[in-house]
């Protein structure tokens, strides 16, 4: 049966049998030709093995080493110190008071002081002499009474001075007299032994200063052995020659009497000379001077208030004993000033002495009185006349003694007894004996102070006035400084120049007098320093009396005037203590004095002559 | 026959460093009073690039401590009896060293005390010390010592006098 659309409805598999299934190959046929290498295609490749190791341990070459160049050093070995044995101890009760320093404190401001360094000098060359004052500690550490004991603490100026001097192969110390030259001095020679720096020192000093050497050791390195070159020749040659002694101090005359004994290969030589009062070898011809630079040393220091007491010439000299001047050497001015601010160390009082009360001056012009007047001028009409008519062959001396002659009229009229400074000076002696004070005068001639104190008895007895000069016997004279300090009626201490000017402390006296002047200003302020120096609690009043038209007046011209010479090389600020001692030139310039020479007349006196020595002048 | 004198040497260590990365380092040894007995200094260590970047922040102790101090103190013909210095980096000297090495302290950097006593800052002279952790046993070794200072003693001021010597060796001329 068929459908519709006629399809049978008969099964499948009876509609449909088995297909038929053929084979269709696929592969192309195709034909090699013929090219040589079809045998080559068929034939099985070849296949060849071979082993191969395996990484071992990774090797490790490093490219970098934490190599680093050897480090140098550099050694300074510090010399070993002279070691001294310490001083004898006393029993407790002889023991003086000494003043200890004080310790520093640990917070404060006190102990935040700018210490004192060593530096080293301008002529120090090497690396370990530099080094070497670098690497030392500052003197207050050395100072304080760790190592060395000082009496008193030193002013930091004194700290200056003494670091300064340490330092120095050359050196000229001339501050001004009262601000401590001796100790720093020997302060600075005793670290320099201390260091080991000097073994062998040489002291010269004029003589009378040997005591005031001995003393100030004493005090202020009492460990340190001197020894003093005195006695007679044969102990002497024995003392130079003996080994072991640090230091030896001698005065000038002897030393130079000693060294032109001895052979030159038997002179001793020292590491230091040190020359005290060094003006003494001012004049270079002088022998002195000439020894003193011949002797064998390795530092010159020389020390002195007043370096230059006429000429520059004088300084020259010094600077030539300091070997920073060839001998015979003739430097200028400039070069002098430079030379100074290397080589020289001065300090004024009014520099550092900040706390020091001031020094009030004022000169007191007085007219003479008629009496004296008239005999001034009578002895000087009388002298002009006579020193004229001597022509040529008058001498500085007779010069001389026409100004003393007038001086002394100055002071009082010898005739009639009036003194124009006399009544001023019992004036003002009344007014501080009521007020309680103190004053000190000065004159050159004792017989002057004699008179005065005569006067004054009568007219101001309640000064109580006492009297201080070479003629007083030694033994009386420290109890007349004891009565003077402690006595509250003693109100006047009546003092020669000679006598009074060195060494004494009169602190406690607030007014000098100088009732004459003397020659030369350093020795006058050497006077007013025994009341202005340390210690001094109020101002010092300094009065100068200068009568009117007179020759007091016309020095005190002369020596203002040179005043401004030396001040040039010195500095300023420096003017209160140069030696400035009048010369023969200038005394014979007082006077108008012309010799007759054929129709006219011509000047008398030399253009340029050395000065006269401060003992030429005592009278 | 009379017995020696005790001593006491103290020994100023410090290290300079320049502008450069250069450091100097002094030592200064001296007697119990301050008084210098032997200084010695090197020459500048300067390290290169590769030793800055290598060392990183070890650069500084190592350079202060192994070349410089190590170098210093053996090559010291005096041997300080305590070895004094200025700067913690330089602490680390004390292990390489058989000697104490003490640290001052600046003023103001005195720690305050909290602990036991152990951290009470060691005293000498005037001035604090601080030692090394490991090596606290020192403290006992320099008190032993400490007798022979003066209280007052001013540990600070030689490291000045070394600086200034330092500055003189690199620049000759330059103190005034």
């Amino acid at each position: 049966m068929t459908d519709e659309f006629g399809q049978s409805d008969s099964r499948p598999d009876e509609i449909l049998s088995n297909p038929d299934c053929a084979q269709v190959p696929l592969g192309i046929p195709t034909d090699l030709h013929m090219a040589g290498v079809n045998a080559a295609l068929h034939r099985w490749p070849s296949v060849e093995t071979q082993s191969i190791p395996m990484l071992g341990k990774a090797p490790f070459v490093p490219a970098w080493k934490p190599h680093w160049q050897k480090v140098k050093a550099f050694r300074l070995t510090f010399p070993d110190g002279v070691e001294f044995l310490p001083p004898k101890q006393e029993p407790e009760d002889d023991k003086p008071k000494l003043k200890t320093l004080k310790p520093p404190k640990a917070k404060g401001d006190a102990s935040k002081k700018k210490p004192t360094r060593l530096k080293p000098p301008e002529d120090a060359l090497s690396l370990e002499d530099r080094l070497f004052y670098v690497l030392q500690p500052p003197l207050q550490t050395w100072l304080s009474g760790q190592e060395l004991i000082m009496p008193f603490e030193p002013f930091p100026y004194q700290y200056e001075g003494i670091a300064w001097l340490f330092g120095q192969k050359s050196a000229l110390l001339a501050d001004e007299m009262g601000l401590g030259k001796t100790m720093q001095t020997i302060t600075a020679l005793r670290l320099l032994l201390r260091s080991g720096r000097v073994r062998r020192v040489l002291l010269a000093c004029p003589k009378p200063l040997i005591p005031n050497w001995q003393r100030e050791f004493k005090m202020w390195a009492e460990e340190l052995p001197i020894v003093t070159v005195e006695g007679d020749t044969n102990r002497r040659n024995m003392l130079w020659k003996m080994p072991g002694n640090p230091i030896l101090i001698c005065n000038y005359e002897s030393m130079v009497r000693d060294f032109d004994n001895m052979h030159e290969d038997d002179r001793p030589e020292f590491d230091l000379l040190i020359l005290d009062e060094a003006q003494r070898i001012k004049n270079r011809n002088s022998r002195t001077s000439e020894v003193t630079k011949d002797i064998s040393r390795k530092r010159s220091w020389a020390l002195t208030g007043t370096p230059i007491e006429n000429r520059p010439e004088e300084m020259v000299s010094l600077f030539e004993f300091m070997e920073i001047v060839p001998p015979r050497g003739t430097p200028d001015l400039r070069q002098l000033q430079k030379l100074s601010e290397v080589y020289v160390l001065r300090r004024t009082k009014d520099l550092v002495m900040t706390d020091l009360p001031p020094r009030l001056d004022r000169d007191e012009h007085l007219e003479l009185s008629p009496a004296q007047d008239h005999a001034y001028k009578t002895a000087e009409t009388e002298g002009v006349i006579q020193l004229n008519d001597m022509g040529e062959s008058i001498s500085i001396q007779h010069v001389f003694e026409l100004v003393l002659r007038l001086k002394q009229i100055c002071n009082y009229d010898p005739l009639t007894g009036e003194s124009a400074k006399m009544d001023r000076l019992a004036a003002e002696m009344e007014e501080i004996t009521a007020s309680g004070g103190k004053a000190i005068l000065f004159s050159q001639w004792t017989k002057t102070l004699d008179w005065i104190k005569d006067e004054m008895t009568k007219r101001v007895p309640e000064a109580g006035t006492l009297i201080y000069h070479g003629g007083v016997p030694t033994k009386k004279r420290e109890p007349i400084l004891d009565q003077f300090k402690n006595d509250p009626s003693s109100n006047l201490l009546l003092m020669s120049y000679g006598t009074g000017a060195v060494g004494l402390n009169l602190q406690f006296a607030g007014y000098v007098f100088l009732y004459d002047r003397w020659w030369n200003p350093a020795v006058e302020d050497q006077a007013i320093n025994r009341a202005h120096r340390i210690g001094q609690k109020s101002a010092v009043i300094v009065t100068k009396y200068i009568c009117e038209d007179t020759v007091e007046e016309r020095i005190d011209l002369v020596l203002q005037q040179k005043r401004e010479l030396f001040k040039a090389i010195l500095g300023d600020g420096d003017t209160s203590t140069e030696s400035l001692s009048m010369n023969a030139s200038e005394i014979f310039g007082l006077f108008d004095l012309k010799a007759k020479a054929g129709k006219g007349t011509k000047k008398i006196g030399p253009e340029k002559s050395e000065s006269l020595d401060d003992s030429k002048h005592a009278a | 026959m009379t017995a020696s004198r005790e001593t006491l040497r103290l020994g100023f260590l410090t290290t300079v460093e320049q502008s450069n990365d250069c450091f100097v380092g002094g030592l200064l040894v001296t007697n119990h009073l301050g008084r210098p007995l032997e200084f010695q200094c090197t020459t500048p260590v300067r390290p290169n690039s590769t030793q800055k970047i290598l060392y990183g922040p070890t650069l500084k102790p190592f350079v202060m401590t192994e070349l410089i101090g190590k170098t210093l103190f053996e090559r010291a013909d005096v041997k300080p009896d305590i070895l004094l210095i200025d700067d913690d980096d330089l602490l680390g000297l004390r292990e390489l060293i058989d000697k104490p090495v003490a640290c001052l302290l600046v003023e103001s950097k005195v720690p305050v005390l909290v602990g036991g006593p152990e951290e009470e800052p060691l005293t000498l002279g005037r001035q604090h010390l601080r030692l090394h952790h490991a090596h606290e046993s020192d403290r006992s070794s320099i008190l032993k010592r400490s007798h022979l200072l003066i209280e007052q003693a001013d540990l600070e001021e030689p490291f000045e006098r070394v600086r200034e010597a330092l500055q003189e060796v690199l620049n000759p001329g330059g103190v005034r």
